[in-house]
Parts: structure tokens; C-alpha cells; sequence
């Protein structure tokens, strides 16, 4: 078995169930902790309503709040997406999409799926400097922090090195070296604060709620 | 005609120092450093449900509530992030609670009392739990209501600052707050009847109960005289109660011993609706948290007097005389406000009163702190940060052009008024109560 077939084979399989059993095991601990029932008389009744609005509209915070975060509010979505293009749109990994859930969809374009994955790279690179050197998020960052995101470049700047044969090395394996970083962040998702994936609406829903409760909107 | 919106409030500056001149520079405690530390666990593992689970879990370390927190603002230093500010909660829930515990265990440190220690300045003086991060966090993150249990576990560990011990101290020994108490209550009654202005004290049935506060009592008893003045001109059956000054206590026992006995006056009259004095910290824990402590809704309506009276004027069961069109500025007290949703009512009233309501920038569910609040005013060495806090509620109000500011918290009053005359600031702070009841049509 070569590197390849190791990457394609064993590694991913293994990383696909430390990834399935690591999210329930995480999410399953986290949804059945006990939780305090709020008796008080609601202001508003629709808590749902209150707390899907939060959902959606949690993006995007008022003006006067706004205004002291914009680069890194935006930053932070822009690379999300970018990064979620470059996964899902690059023709080379459609065939992959097709083979592991028996479908696919068209391609984007590849300068616009490499581009947004050297947007997602810049802002990732440009972010982790940034946390590394702003007294704040200095002072609350974790070694979560940079593993996760080291984990989350990884795949990208080994993607890169793959299409564009940038390292004299064989193709097969710079291509083994970028599935097997996409292994590396599957097992490491359920551990760190990828997992915001899967909680960001719950907890933003929470708010909406919560907050719906007591007559504010969230 | 004027409104009257720059007359009335106290003669002079009122001193909330309570018993703090009385305790050493550092409180000691009685119990040992382990007994210590196990209680203030015991709070945080008690407290901590899966709502705050959630929240914990979800937090990506962005720091953008920073932005939102008014001491961060005013100063630029990191340690006033308010996520920082709960991380001991946040190590003790990820290695004791956490589904990921087992890792935890093996890669964070355990909470020390020495933590706790350092955590002190971070929760007292560098918070006001006003909530504003809460409206920040992109992930939906509450951030002040763990404030809150972390408050609660150093209270428990005998680590509240000085000022606050004091005041806890004073709550249990005596039963009064900053030295006023039931006698105050009842010689300020007489001296309204004096006035002409009945205050019906502790009546066996009433189907209105109103409080009164220390803050009032020691400040701005013209809050009190305004109340009564309304009530009486709306016809209300009314009481005010002269055993419960409306205190919280700022330990975790206290705070629900005091919530119950205060439930129980209020039930006993078969009251409908109890109307707390002008005073933010009472509004959550009564209209909402309460229910928690007692297992069950209490059984009347609570409302702060500005919502009451503005909801009276909204229903057209109060009337008031409009004025000249005075432009005022309307400061929210966070408690009454972002957690309470108190924000119509205030607003009905300034509008009836004929006056032009300029809204600062942050306003409403946005409103800045008035950079006192959660009890950090009586903290003595938070003065400075206090003081630049409040400069960024100053900038807002000079910005609005308004003539003065109205407001439904005695509190939030004592810090403009402080840090007004720090800053030879002359804009005047009225109680909108008060204004309201020098303007009865």
C-alpha cells in the first residue's frame, strides 16, 4: 500500500469515524446536560420566532455595534466562504463528492474556485498573525486556537501545492499529503472549536430566546 | 410652559459608602483557603446548566465583545475583554462538566483560590454585568449572566471586594443598607404627610405594593415623594412596604432569602402588581429570576416605576401637562432595559410630556452603561475606570444636544452625577418619575 491508497483508504476511514463519533459524542454531552426551566412570564410568547430571528439575524449586529468590528467580522465570513467554495466548487474534487454520497453538482469555474481559495489562504494566514500579536485575542487564545486553524490552512496551501505541482516531489504524493491534512482536521473537528459549526445556531437560537423572553431582541 | 426637567434631585452628592470605613483593607475570611475554594466551585458546578454549556462550547476566542464593553473601550486594555473575564467558569466547566472533560483534564490547569483572587478586579470593578456583550457575539454568546455566577462564586469564597462585603455585612448584621432602613422609611413618610402627601405604609391588603430603596432613601428621596404623588393622583390602592427596602444582597443566599421574604410581603397583601423604586439591580432578578429561586411564577405583575407609569400614560389612566418641547436624552438603565425590555414605556412618557426626545447613538438594547453598575459605583479603587467609562457616555449625550437627561435609575443617577462633577459636567440628570410628578395634568 502506498501513501496514496494509504491516505484514500485506512487514513480516511479512520478520520470519518473519529469525525461521526467525535460530533455525537460531543453534541450528544453537550444537549443532555440538564438545563434550568425559566418559569418567569415571558414578555414575548413566540420564543421559536424569537429565537430563530437570533438565528439569522445575529449576523449582522446594529450599527453602533457594528462599526468597531467590521474587518474582523467580515474577514471571519469571508473566509468561511471562500474556504467552503474552494471545497465545494473545484472541479478536481467533484468526482470525490460524487464517489463517497453517489452525487454530484457542477463546477465552478477553477479561477474562481482557486481564487477564493487564495482569499480564504490570505485571510487565514493575515487572522493567525493577527491573533498572535492583538493584546485581546492574545491574551484569550488556546492552543485550540492555532492547531484548529493551522488544520484549517492545511488543506488549502496543500491543495495548492498538489494542482500546481509546486514541490518537486511526485504528484500521487503531494496529493497523498493534501488528503491526508483533510484527514488531520476530521479527526481534530469534534476535539476544538470547529465544532462552532454545529453550535453556532443552537447557542444563537438560545439568545434569541432568551432574551425574546425578557422583551429584546437578540 | 417648561417640564421642569432641570429642578428637583438631591441637594448635594450623596455618600453610598455604607459600612466600608468600618472593615479592614482586606476582608478576612473565617474559613480556611480550601473550605474557600470548594464553595465557590460548588457554586459555579451548581449553576452552570447546559444553556452555558452551549454557550462555552461554541465560543471561537474572536474577542469582538471586547468592542461592546465599555471599559475596553474607554481604556484599550485586553483584560477587560469580557470573555476573559469568565475563564475560570469556563476551565471548571470544560474539566468538570464539559463532554470533553477527560481531555481537559490532561491539558488545563484546575481553578486555584489564587485565581479567584485575580479574577476579583476582572468581575467587580471591570464589569457592571450591563450586558452589552451580550448583543455582540456573533455565536449568540451570554456572557453576563456567567458574570453573574462568577460574582456569586467569589461572594461564597469570602472575596467580594471591601465596599461590597460591607454592605453584605451591614444587610445581615442590621438589616439596613449604606446605615437607612425601616425608621428612615417611616420618618420620610411623615415628613411627606407633612407635605400633605399620604403614603399608606404597610396595609393589610392593597392591590398595588410599591418599594422604596436605600439608594432612594439615602439620595433621592424625592423618587419616593414622586411615586406617591402619582399613585394617589391615579386612585390606586396602594401600600408601600416598610419592612422590605428593596435589597438583593450580593451573596448567593442572601440574594434569595431576600427575594423570598420580599415575594411573600407582596403575596400576603393580594397584591396584583409590585412596583419596584427607581433602581435597575432589583428589575431582572424580581420580574425574571426570581421564578427560578422559587420554583414557580410569582403570583402579581412587576414592574420598575418608570414602566408602570409610562404603561399608566400609554393607557391613558395617567395624564401629564405637556411641556415647552425641551430636547432630552433618555439613558436606559441596563437592567430595566437590556434585561429587562423595559424601552416603551419611558419613551410614552417623555412623549407625553411634551418633551423632544434625542436618542443617543447607543440607545435602547444598545445603551451604554453608565459605567456604575452591578454595585462597581461603591467600589472605591475602581473610581478611575469608572470615571473613564463614563466618558464615553458623556461624548453620546453631548452629542444628542439635549438640554438633560431623564432616566428610570437612581443608580445610574449617582454616577452622572459623580462623574459629572469629576468632569465639571453640567448637563442635569433628572429621574423621569420626578418629572412626570411635577407635571400631573
Amino acid at each position: 500500500m502506498n501513501l496514496l491508497e494509504f491516505a484514500r483508504g485506512p487514513a480516511f476511514n479512520f478520520a470519518l469515524i473519529v469525525f461521526v463519533f467525535g460530533v455525537v459524542w460531543r453534541l450528544a454531552g453537550l444537549f443532555l446536560q440538564w438545563r434550568r426551566r425559566d418559569l418567569s412570564k415571558p414578555r414575548q410568547h413566540n420564543l421559536i420566532v424569537a429565537g430563530t430571528r437570533a438565528m439569522l439575524m445575529r449576523s449582522l449586529p446594529p450599527h453602533e455595534l457594528e462599526k468597531h468590528i467590521v474587518f474582523q467580522h467580515m474577514s471571519g465570513y469571508a473566509w468561511h466562504i471562500a474556504w467552503f467554495i474552494s471545497l465545494l466548487f473545484f472541479a478536481p474534487h467533484l468526482p470525490f463528492f460524487k464517489q463517497f454520497l453517489g452525487f454530484a453538482w457542477p463546477a465552478l469555474p477553477n479561477w474562481i474556485s482557486l481564487g477564493a481559495g487564495a482569499v480564504a489562504l490570505a485571510l487565514l494566514l493575515t487572522l493567525v498573525i493577527r491573533r498572535a500579536t492583538n493584546p485581546v485575542l492574545k491574551q484569550i487564545s488556546t492552543w485550540d486556537d492555532y492547531i484548529s486553524v493551522v488544520l484549517t490552512i492545511l488543506p488549502l496551501a496543500t491543495g495548492f501545492l498538489a494542482y500546481g505541482r509546486l514541490l518537486p516531489i511526485r504528484y500521487e504524493t503531494l496529493l497523498a499529503l493534501h488528503l491526508l491534512s483533510i484527514c488531520a482536521l476530521l479527526v481534530w473537528y469534534p476535539f476544538g472549536k470547529l465544532m462552532h459549526l454545529f453550535l453556532t445556531f443552537p447557542s444563537r437560537f438560545q439568545a434569541g430566546a432568551l432574551l425574546g423572553r425578557k422583551g429584546v431582541e437578540a | 410652559m417648561s417640564a421642569n426637567i432641570y429642578e428637583g434631585g438631591t441637594a448635594g452628592l450623596p455618600q453610598f459608602r455604607g459600612g466600608a470605613s468600618k472593615t479592614a483593607e482586606r476582608p478576612v475570611s473565617r474559613r480556611t483557603d480550601a473550605e474557600r475554594l470548594a464553595r465557590a466551585k460548588d457554586v459555579i458546578l451548581r449553576e452552570v446548566d447546559g444553556a452555558h454549556a452551549t454557550y462555552l462550547e461554541t465560543c471561537i476566542r474572536c474577542g469582538m465583545c471586547a468592542e461592546a464593553c465599555h471599559f475596553y473601550r474607554a481604556t484599550g486594555e485586553a483584560k477587560w475583554t469580557p470573555i476573559y473575564k469568565v475563564q475560570p467558569l469556563k476551565r471548571l466547566y470544560q474539566r468538570e462538566l464539559g463532554p470533553m472533560r477527560w481531555l481537559h483534564r490532561l491539558v488545563t490547569k484546575d481553578v486555584t483560590l489564587k485565581d479567584l483572587e485575580d479574577w476579583q478586579e476582572l468581575v467587580y470593578d471591570g464589569c457592571t454585568e450591563c450586558g452589552r456583550c451580550d448583543l455582540m457575539c456573533p455565536m449568540g454568546i451570554q456572557i453576563s449572566p456567567m458574570i453573574g455566577i462568577m460574582r456569586r462564586a467569589l461572594a461564597e469564597a469570602d472575596l467580594l471586594p471591601k465596599e461590597l462585603a460591607a454592605v453584605a455585612e451591614e444587610q445581615k448584621r442590621d438589616g439596613t443598607v449604606f446605615g437607612v432602613g425601616r425608621a428612615d422609611i417611616l420618618a420620610l413618610v411623615q415628613q411627606l404627610a407633612a407635605k400633605g402627601i399620604a403614603v399608606p405604609v404597610d396595609k393589610e391588603r392593597a392591590t398595588v405594593v410599591l418599594l422604596t430603596s436605600a439608594v432612594d432613601l439615602k439620595g433621592f428621596q424625592g423618587s419616593l415623594e414622586a411615586s406617591a404623588r402619582i399613585l394617589n393622583r391615579m386612585g390606586v390602592d396602594w401600600t408601600l412596604l416598610s419592612h422590605s427596602i428593596e435589597l438583593l444582597g450580593t451573596g448567593e443566599s442572601l440574594r434569595e432569602l431576600n427575594v423570598r421574604r420580599l415575594v411573600d410581603e407582596v403575596t400576603r397583601r393580594d397584591a396584583a402588581v409590585l412596583i419596584l423604586p427607581e433602581c435597575g439591580h432589583a428589575y431582572p432578578a424580581l420580574r425574571f429570576d426570581s421564578a427560578h429561586m422559587l420554583g414557580e411564577p410569582v403570583p402579581f405583575e412587576v414592574y420598575s416605576a418608570a414602566e408602570y407609569f409610562g404603561k399608566a400614560v400609554q393607557e391613558g389612566r395617567l395624564k401629564l401637562r405637556k411641556g415647552a418641547g425641551e430636547k432630552v436624552t433618555y439613558h436606559d438603565p441596563c437592567k430595566v432595559g437590556r434585561h429587562g425590555g423595559v424601552f416603551d414605556e419611558p419613551r410614552a412618557a417623555i412623549k407625553a410630556l411634551g418633551l423632544e426626545l434625542k436618542e443617543m447613538e447607543s440607545h435602547a438594547r444598545t445603551n451604554y452603561c453608565c459605567g456604575g453598575g452591578g454595585g462597581q459605583f461603591l467600589i472605591e479603587r475602581a473610581k478611575p475606570l469608572r470615571q473613564r467609562a463614563f466618558e464615553i457616555k458623556m461624548r453620546e449625550v453631548d452629542d444628542t444636544g439635549a438640554q438633560a437627561v431623564l432616566t428610570g435609575c437612581n443608580s445610574c443617577r449617582i454616577n452622572y452625577l459623580n462623574g459629572g462633577a469629576n468632569a465639571n459636567w453640567k448637563t442635569p440628570v433628572r429621574s423621569l418619575v420626578e418629572v412626570m410628578a411635577a407635571n400631573l395634568e
